[in-house]
């Protein structure tokens, strides 16, 4: 198949932005860290996001809270073990957008969860003494470890 | 023919326009926002057939350019052809339904031995959940709560309003279900369209929500307070409680689920009158009391009024002034089939004294509950005296 320069040289330019757009994403290293995450909640962690059972189901109608396992690598503030599960409020919305009457304050700059990301995570405990909403907990049946409610979720880049 | 190559590349430029176009676009916005982009995703994930699917799905959701222009859209598509989208259906008088309500009566729903369910099925939970319970001394009384549907039907289709035709969705088969393996349970299918015989304006439902009015709530918690004097499984209390009418404005859920302000502004707010339960030696509205030896679960029907505004005006309070005593409960909307059990574990203290579990659930939740029909244990409540 005929490329002439041009088109070569067009493509070339298309995906060196899309490799400055990903270089723009993933060089911008952060620990998560602000006035929010740092104060909110009894507890505040880093963690790594380990995996999403299942996919989360549309809230048009319900409101919930989908609970979420985590690997803890460092404790700031209060205890946790080293795995934890994690009830994020409608976790569809990003968090910045997720607050409403029935959550209470809650927030953060991560827009989307994907397992293998890391994030820094204010918390409470128990999830019901904070969560009004109904709690899916895929989990459920593997373990009778306490649900921590996620207030703050920001994201890490390491 | 030939084709210069000024427009070959014009072709293959729009091309790339439009395949990339929209995620470059949403990238640049993000980064501008100072977050990562989403399109980074493509790069850190493999792409395999689900991560693609999850990109494209969550680039749906999120992107400016759905955002700007679904609302749009949807307005065209409800003013033009009466369509409220995928959630939603528009009856008659201005009602509004629930479209998987619809979807849960009009469907195919096998539920016998020869036809074996596609899912779990809610009986083998139910009946589990009761024989569990047994163990323990404590009744169950199942109360499948109607959709607007089964009650309303001529104000989904005017061909029900000519014939009169009545509806016998799944749920009396399931309730008859109930009957042959002995659990008990309440009729409130029955009870409603005696209601509607002998009332046909009588308003037991909210016109643009999916749940029961004040007045369908009562005539409820009136039904299985009868239900509870007659089997005796709970003693009457001594708390008297009366009631202050309290008037509230609801736009309804369904308009939530449409989630386009410009077809919501079309609608004018429901008024509602509520009767709030007042505990007439405080002063103070209805309020739970865990100890109580009635549980009751439920969804969102046990939520209108009562958590929602104005508050201690919903099923339970009312059950509460029938009964003459405080309830405790397990509200979670969308999650009676599983979720509320799920709760009742990680919450074992609220079984202990407990001579009856009223569990209420609406029909569709047969079929559409969240987490659908799990075996879940009952919580071990002698752990929990003892420490």
């Amino acid at each position: 198949m005929f490329i002439s320069a041009r088109a070569a040289h067009g493509t070339c330019v298309f995906l060196l932005l899309l490799a400055v757009l990903a270089g723009c994403g993933g060089s911008a290293r952060t620990d998560g860290a602000d006035p929010k995450v740092t104060s909110l909640g009894s507890i505040e962690v880093t963690a790594k996001l380990v995996d999403i059972i299942g996919e989360f189901p549309p809230n048009d109608l319900y409101d919930y809270a989908y609970v979420l396992k985590y690997e803890v690598m460092q404790t700031h503030r209060g205890e946790a073990p080293k795995t934890i599960y994690v009830g994020q409020y409608n976790p569809l919305k990003p968090r910045a957008e997720a607050a409403d009457a029935r959550s209470g304050e809650i927030g953060g700059n991560v827009t989307a969860f994907h397992a293998g990301e890391v994030h820094r995570i204010a918390l409470e405990v128990p999830i019901d003494d904070y969560c009004m909403v109904g709690i899916i907990n895929k989990y459920a049946e593997q373990t009778q470890e306490p649900i921590y409610w996620a207030v703050w979720t920001n994201r890490v880049v390491q | 023919m030939a084709v210069s190559r000024r427009v070959q590349l014009s072709l293959v430029s729009i091309f790339l326009l439009v395949i990339f176009g929209e995620g470059i676009a949403q990238a640049l916005i993000e980064l501008g926002r100072g977050e990562r982009p989403q399109a980074l995703d493509l790069f850190t994930r493999t792409p395999n057939a689900a991560n693609l699917r999850a990109y494209e799905t969550e680039m749906e959701k999120t992107a400016w350019s759905a955002k700007a222009l679904r609302p749009v859209m949807q307005y065209a598509r409800y003013a033009g052809y009466g369509d409220l989208g995928e959630k939603a259906l528009i009856g008659r008088d201005g009602w509004l339904f629930y479209r998987p309500g619809v979807t849960f009566l009009l469907e195919p729903w096998p539920q016998t031995a020869a036809t074996p369910m596609p899912q779990e099925d809610p009986l083998e939970a139910i009946v589990a959940f009761r024989d569990a319970l047994a163990e323990r001394g404590i009744a169950l009384l199942v109360v499948p709560a109607p959709g607007k549907p089964s009650v309303y039907p001529e104000r989904l289709s005017g061909r029900v309003a000519r014939t009169r035709t009545d509806v016998h969705g799944p749920t009396r088969t399931f309730m008859e279900r109930l009957g042959e393996a002995g659990v008990s349970y309440v009729d409130l299918f029955t009870l409603y369209r005696e209601a509607r015989i002998a009332d046909p304006d009588a308003q037991l439902y909210l016109a643009r929500d999916t749940h029961w009015s004040p007045a369908g709530l009562r005539m409820a918690a009136s039904a299985v307070a009868d239900r509870i004097r007659a089997e005796g499984w709970v003693a009457e209390g001594a708390v008297v409680y009366e009631e202050k009418v309290v008037t509230i404005q609801r736009q309804g859920d369904v308009l939530r689920m449409v989630d386009t302000p410009r077809i919501a502004a079309e609608f004018e707010l429901e008024r509602v009158d509520c009767q709030q339960i007042i505990e007439t030696a405080t002063g103070e509205p209805y309020h739970d009391d865990p100890a109580s030896p009635v549980l009751v679960l439920g969804d969102s029907f046990l939520r209108i009024y009562e958590r929602d505004e104005p508050g201690s005006a919903g099923f339970i309070a009312h059950l509460a002034r029938e009964m003459k005593q405080s309830m405790a409960s397990i509200v979670s909307d969308g999650g009676a089939s599983t979720l509320v059990r799920q709760e009742l574990q990680r919450k074992p203290e609220l079984l202990r004294g407990k001579k009856l579990v009223i569990w209420e659930f609406v029909e569709r939740d047969l079929r559409f509950g969240m987490e659908g029909w799990k075996l879940v244990s009952l919580p071990n409540t002698e752990t929990v005296a003892a420490s």
